[in-house]
């Protein structure tokens, strides 16, 4: 049996966890070991440890919470990682917002039809909401200049 | 006539080659020593030599290395305290 058997608490002598203090989860082989507590989890040659004399009761393979306890130290809770959703969700959020804005030209038409107050026949709304959507896909420039006229074609229409 | 410092070797000279393709001297500050462990002298290896105005543009990590006595101890003497250290508490 080595020093370095599951519990036995180290100071970590290597890297930008040098001087923390850790316990040993896990025998790898007789050069390695698993080490956790105030360091990060990881395999660690036994070179680069410093033994203590100090032991502690875990169970091999112990999660980081019980080595916590075990050692008294208090390890700050990790958020759970929400980056990556947002992207996606701005570009649905823009495709929608898309929609309804050509809908919102078809009932802008609808309600100018429908301030005249002058029921016109049904054979000529329905292609004239058609074609303004189909307007609007090729160019919005284009399709805000035609918009009016199609409405001023359909008081003419109405007249 | 030339001034003193261009004169003495205070300033490192650099030959530079103009869009003329002319040679033409300039005059730079010259590079401070490396940087060299408090512990046994030896140059340390991640910190670069620079002349201070370009190390205050430089991020902190790239001015030393990650780990306790980054940039003032080479790992080796480091080590050593450490050890001392966990030894001494006990």
């Amino acid at each position: 049996m080595s020093i370095f058997s599951v519990g036995r608490v180290c100071v970590k002598l290597a890297g930008r966890d040098a001087g923390k203090k850790c316990v040993v989860v896990e025998q790898v082989d007789d050069m390695f070991v698993v080490v956790d507590g105030a360091t990060r989890r990881r395999k660690v040659n036994v070179k680069h440890l410093e033994p203590l004399a100090k032991t502690v009761d875990i169970k091999a393979k112990a999660s980081t919470a019980d080595v916590a306890k075990a050692l008294g130290i208090e390890v700050k809770a990790t958020k759970p990682k929400k980056a990556g959703e947002r992207p996606r969700k701005q570009r649905k959020v823009k495709a929608k917002k898309a929609k309804p804005a050509k809908k919102e030209a078809a009932q802008s038409s609808k309600a100018t039809s429908a301030e005249s107050k002058t029921p016109a026949p049904k054979a000529e709304k329905k292609p004239a909401k058609k074609e303004v959507p189909k307007k609007e896909a090729e160019n919005e420039e284009v399709a805000k200049t035609e918009a009016p006229k199609a409405e001023k074609d359909q008081e003419v229409y109405k007249a | 006539m030339p001034t003193g410092k261009h004169k003495s070797r205070t300033l490192r000279r650099v030959f530079v080659k103009t869009p003329g393709s002319r040679v033409v001297k300039h005059f730079r500050r010259r590079k401070p020593s490396k940087a060299s462990c408090g512990g046994c002298g030896s140059e340390l290896k991640a910190v670069p030599k620079q002349v201070p105005s370009k190390m205050k543009n430089m991020p902190k990590t790239a001015k030393r290395p990650q780990r306790p006595f980054g940039g003032v101890l080479c790992s080796r003497c480091m080590r050593l305290v450490m050890k001392e250290q966990a030894r001494e508490e006990q």
